[in-house]
């Protein structure tokens, strides 16, 4: 069964438990849909990113899809070093999309400028620039530390 | 290792060129480097690969060296690898384009260009290839004398 | 052709698939697509000034990052660069298991740009077979060097681990399974239908077109020419493992997922082979940490192509400088004939995605912006990825 898009109450009437916030959190907490953005990276993470929706790994059985348009996503996942030319992008794509979103910042590059920290073309790191809800570390991370990352998400989601 | 086919090029292109050459090396199997004056560079490398019928060119290397900007274009011939270096002063960098004779040079130039700053004379498109729009233009950051400027975090975390 | 306001609608990038931000503009006359030109810089990071200030043994991490798909090639280009400067040879032992990893490595990435073309074509479940079935090189992979992707196996004087027995076993199991399934594959890409209608006739570089534009790699051999720097310019231990050049006379997308089927295969052959014939003695050479002065020059076959390093040392324990082409940057060229429409052969729109995807791209580059312009029609837009996949299924192609 396809994960529905969290609808949005502006009130409660039908939904008796947890009222308005209670709904829309679990929604968003069941169904995140992920947008995926590709930083200066080398692409190491983003091939693992795409290993962790095969079938071995699996992370749409936590609901997680990923899109096309940052105006439907929940969560930007972001990979590789920010760099002079990729800055105005990302921002631009965080200030599309609307609230409450949450920016995930995967891999050494993205978490802090790993290898590439003092580059003249490199920031350090995602939360330079945007504000960041997950940091998942390693280079690459496995399948398996990127559904950890999505799922501690998930769980800030649920408690807020 | 014997390096007797090497020699045999290399003694072969320094027929071919004459004085155009000032220095032939061998330096490793399949490996030579030959370094010509700026003024030569095109004329020496059209002739060598009309003799030798050569079509790949495989990048075009820019090093800062000192007063200098080495130029070095690496061909390829039959699996050895062919180096030509000519210097260029950083005042007047400067070099003819290899575009209309190796086509395949195109976006090796450019890339020299941006990071070093060597301007191809004759280049269809010696446009940005790889540094950003925003980056100055008479700032090449592969020249020795550019230190790193790490780029300012625009949130405080 | 007259200027034309510009109006860029913002886009973002999402395929899950492919690789990094990279900007193209075409000029299209109804469908056909007339010129390409192509941006590219979004991912430059200043790795080769950064190898200027970091040691040889530190720069191996470095340049490692500079594609993490084929960062086995760039690291035994590297470290044998340096080992070149110092005139030294390492032991046998290593360079074999350099030719391994370096083999399994390719079969990685081969296998991981079949279920990409896969994906790009709209053929989804190709992509999740074909990536269950690349779990097991990826297995292998971290048995070998303790990591999936980012191998860190390779040093400057020899390898950092060695192959045991057991290990040995392991992997030949492994390629057994692998075997079996990319001939499988290999049925698939030669005689499925839905594969050869959008592959046949697409991307079309020609023997001369190749040639002429210094292609590398699948895509050179797609067209007819047999040059692979493992045959021509030995490295590693290629000059004793007998393997097979693959080409391809179509000059087209199907040549190229034809060459990287078979190539799979080819490698899962040399695997074996070094398995088999790994000469017993140490694993490394110690060096000291300064090279004497001098340059040297490099070359590698990585899975996209011929991949070039130079390095000059002026006798201390940094290099001088360190230049890298990597293979991407050397079809670029040919990539933009591929995308022009002339005579008979005409370039859809709806074609992009899957003539762009078929020189696997590895270069920091893939946007997901597609510039438009229709001069005939006084039209200019911005596609995202997205929205020309999405074009290219509502066109029936």
């Amino acid at each position: 069964m396809t994960p529905s898009k969290p609808l949005r109450f502006e009130h409660s009437t039908h939904f008796r438990s947890g009222g308005t916030l209670g709904l829309v959190s679990w929604a968003r907490a069941s169904s995140p849909w992920l947008i995926h953005f590709n930083s200066a990276g080398c692409n190491a993470c983003d091939i693992e990113i795409v290993a962790a929706l095969t079938p071995r790994f699996d992370l749409e059985r936590f609901g997680a899809l990923l899109k096309g348009s940052p105006r439907h996503a929940d969560v930007m996942v972001v990979t590789g070093t920010v760099t002079r030319q990729t800055r105005d992008r990302i921002i631009r794509i965080w200030e599309q999309m609307p609230e409450p979103k949450f920016a995930v910042a995967v891999g050494n590059c993205c978490v802090s400028g790993g290898v590439f920290r003092g580059c003249y073309n490199s920031y350090p790191g995602l939360d330079s620039v945007i504000p960041v809800a997950a940091y998942v570390y390693g280079c690459p991370p496995k399948p398996e530390n990127i559904i950890h990352g999505v799922a501690t998400l998930l769980g800030k989601i649920r408690g807020s | 290792m014997s390096l007797e086919a090497e020699q045999k090029l290399a003694s072969g292109l320094k027929e071919l060129l004459g004085d155009r050459v000032s220095d032939i090396k061998v330096q490793r199997a399949r490996s030579i480097f030959v370094t010509v004056k700026a003024e030569d560079y095109k004329e020496s490398i059209r002739r060598v690969i009309e003799k030798y019928g050569i079509t790949h060119i495989s990048t075009i290397t820019g090093a800062d060296s000192g007063p200098t900007v080495d130029v070095m274009p690496h061909l390829s011939h039959a699996g050895t690898k062919i180096t030509f270096k000519a210097a260029v002063p950083k005042t007047a960098a400067e070099i003819d384009t290899l575009t209309d004779i190796l086509p395949g040079a195109v976006m090796y130039e450019r890339e020299v260009h941006d990071l070093l700053g060597v301007k191809f004379k004759g280049h269809p498109n010696l446009a940005r290839l790889v540094i950003s729009d925003d980056w100055p233009s008479d700032v090449h950051p592969l020249r020795k004398e550019y230190k790193v400027i790490r780029p300012e975090p625009i949130r405080k975390t | 052709m007259t200027p034309m306001p510009e109006f860029s609608v913002i886009v973002g990038p999402q395929h899950p698939a492919l690789k990094e931000p990279e900007s193209f503009t075409f000029w299209v006359d109804g469908e056909d697509v007339v010129r390409a030109e192509v941006r590219i810089g979004y991912a430059h990071r200043g790795i080769e000034k950064a190898a200027e200030s970091r040691t040889y043994i530190q720069n191996i991490p470095l340049i490692e990052r500079i594609c993490g798909i084929c960062n086995v090639a760039h690291t035994i280009c590297y470290t044998q660069n340096v080992e070149y400067l110092y005139g030294r040879e390492i032991p046998r032992r290593a360079e074999y298991i350099r030719t391994i990893i370096e083999e399994l490595n390719r079969i990685h990435s081969h296998l991981l740009w079949v279920g990409i073309a896969g994906h790009e074509i709209g053929f989804d479940t190709l992509l999740m077979y074909v990536w269950r079935d690349r779990e097991v090189v990826m297995d292998l992979i971290e048995e070998m060097t303790g990591n999936r992707v980012s191998t860190a196996l390779m040093t400057v004087g020899g390898v950092t681990r060695d192959i045991t027995p057991e290990l040995a076993t392991r992997l030949r199991k492994g390629l057994d399974i692998l075997e079996e399934r990319t001939k499988y594959y290999e049925k698939i890409a030669a005689g499925e239908s839905t594969i050869l209608a959008r592959t046949k006739g697409i991307g079309i570089l020609t023997r001369d077109e190749a040639v002429r534009h210094c292609a590398v790699g699948p895509t050179l051999r797609a067209s007819g020419i047999k040059s692979d720097i493992r045959a021509d310019d030995p490295y590693a231990a290629h000059d004793e493992v007998p393997f097979d050049v693959i080409t391809s006379d179509t000059c087209d997308l199907f040549g190229r997922v034809v060459v990287r089927v078979y190539e799979t295969i080819e490698s899962i052959k040399q695997v074996r082979y070094c398995l088999d014939h790994l000469p017993n003695g140490p694993i490394r050479i110690r060096l000291p940490n300064t090279p004497p002065r001098g340059e040297s020059l490099s070359r590698v076959e990585a899975p996209r192509g011929e991949d070039i390093h130079y390095v000059r040392s002026d006798g201390s324990d940094r290099p001088a400088r360190y230049k890298v082409r990597a293979p991407t940057l050397g079809n670029l060229a040919g990539l933009v004939e591929m995308l022009t429409s002339k005579g008979n052969y005409k370039v859809h729109v709806a074609d992009i995605p899957i003539i762009l995807a078929g020189i696997d791209p590895c270069m920091c580059c893939m946007d997901r912006t597609a510039r438009f312009i229709e001069p005939s029609r006084n039209k200019e837009w911005v596609w995202t990825w997205d929205q020309l996949k999405r074009y290219k299924r509502r066109s029936g192609r």
